[in-house]
């Protein structure tokens, strides 16, 4: 978020030059920008009729994130991210039945798992009077994992800069090199390649509104299944489909925005999937911003989706028991404190997201005992200079 | 198949509305404020991008992936 006086020349530059945008700012930043969010991401503790042995704690992340924007002459910016996260828990091993028949989670490693990511991208984006063109570069790595990739995206304006075209780009090459892979017989050096390919469009509706309706193709190939997990075999093919509606609705009377965005998902892992997000911008002065959030999500599962492993099933023939290829559905809400003191913005943000095989609207036939809640809280601050 | 019908269904409406919307340069005050944005919190954007995708099946919609994780 800027400061009020770059968003005062944005909102006057905006309006003189009559451009809705879409995915990026249609203009180039005025003044650099510097920006740092640190996050705690706490996932809620597996009871004991969930996991008869072993460790009950899950994963516990705390994530930095810096990113530096700044003007490059008059039409050229430029972008650096840089994010780094501490990642210690445990997570689900395999899936076994208990005495009543009813599958019951085994946890990986007696001291849990830690690991870190570090990564870093660098781009830049191209303003002309009716669009913008850029890309980035990235690189992140973990102990077991390395991801380098690319996108390009370019978008354009028409109809007197009231509808707006983008198509975007990307293509990440991953390694994959697990730890410990010859005492646990898992592999040792795999990789996985992904590419998307997203369009989308824009439209001023009057104007208080926006509409944006996008699509979205990536194509996943290589070893797609989790190396950590004992029994886990999934096909080397993905294809994922994303259809996604956005509305922005400013209330002129309540001094307030709605930001409601709908994503259609399927797979032809067999998942199908619907997302839900709304949230509400209460602007209390020129100073303060209240944006409580409400998102709920459902899946279907995957066609091999199994909520007990069986271990005389052959690993040619695919199979997993992890909890997030399983159907469920899932609602988190937050809230969002944002504080403008002229060159330096503060947000607060504190969400909680529960999911249940209750709360899916696809039919659930083998529900999973090792579904995901947490808490996630952040402090990010912005500076422009 | 169904996602591309409903695909140009939308793409046919939207073309519809450019044919009659008109709002002028100066009425745009509203549209250009920061909570009107498609983004309006980059980082708040790409961290909630990475925890979903860590926790469930789907990801993609509005833009082009970015680079992958060994958290999923």
């Amino acid at each position: 978020m800027k400061s009020k006086h770059s968003r005062s020349l944005i909102a006057i530059s905006t309006s003189a030059l009559a451009l809705p945008g879409i995915a990026q700012a249609d203009a180039p930043p005025t003044a650099p920008t510097l920006s740092y969010k640190i996050s705690n991401y706490q996932e809620d503790d597996l009871t004991r009729e969930q996991v008869p042995f072993g460790e009950l704690g899950r994963y516990d992340i705390d994530v930095h994130q810096f990113q530096y924007v700044a003007p490059l002459g008059r039409d050229f910016a430029l972008f650096i991210d840089a994010n780094h996260e501490d990642m210690s828990g445990a997570s689900p091993w395999f899936s076994t039945a208990n005495a009543a028949g009813e599958p019951v989670i085994n946890m990986s490693g007696a001291s849990g798992i830690r690991d870190e990511r570090s990564e870093l991208s660098i781009g830049t984006r191209y303003y002309s009077q009716n669009g913008n063109f850029g890309g980035a570069v990235g690189y992140s790595e973990e102990n077991d994992y390395r991801a380098t990739y690319a996108n390009l995206s370019g978008s354009r304006n028409f109809n007197n800069d009231l509808t707006t075209v983008t198509l975007g780009f990307s293509h990440s090459a991953d390694d994959i090199f697990p730890t410990d892979a010859e005492l646990f017989n898992r592999v040792q050096n795999e990789d996985k390649r992904a590419t998307s390919l997203a369009v989308s469009l824009s439209q001023v509706i009057n104007r208080v509104a926006t509409f944006q309706t996008a699509l979205s193709i990536t194509e996943q190939s290589g070893f797609l299944s989790d190396p950590y997990k004992l029994q886990d075999s999934r096909p080397d093919n993905k294809t994922q489909i994303a259809f996604s509606n956005s509305l922005r609705y400013f209330f002129i009377e309540a001094d307030g925005a709605l930001q409601a965005n709908y994503r259609y998902y399927h797979d032809d892992f067999g998942i199908s999937s619907h997302t839900l997000d709304l949230s509400w911008f209460q602007n209390i002065n020129r100073s303060f911003q209240v944006a409580p959030m409400l998102r709920y999500y459902s899946q279907s599962a995957a066609d091999f989706y199994t909520n007990i492993d069986d271990f005389l099933k052959p690993l040619t023939e695919p199979q997993s028991s992890d909890y997030r290829l399983s159907a469920f559905g899932a609602f988190s809400g937050g809230i969002n404190l944002i504080a403008d003191f002229g060159d330096w913005t503060a947000t607060l943000t504190a969400e909680r997201y529960v999911a249940n095989e209750k709360y899916s609207v696809y039919a659930v036939n083998q529900p999973s005992p090792a579904l995901v809640q947490f808490v996630r809280l952040s402090l990010g601050v912005d500076y422009s200079f | 198949m169904g996602i591309i019908r409903l695909t140009v269904l939308a793409l046919i409406a939207l073309t519809a509305l450019t044919s009659c919307t008109q709002v002028r340069p100066w009425e745009r005050g509203y549209l250009a404020r920061e909570e009107m944005a498609w983004d309006s919190d980059v980082l708040e954007r790409q961290l909630n991008d990475h925890i979903f995708f860590s926790k469930e099946a789907s990801s993609g919609g509005n833009s082009a992936a970015g680079g992958g994780c060994g958290c999923n």
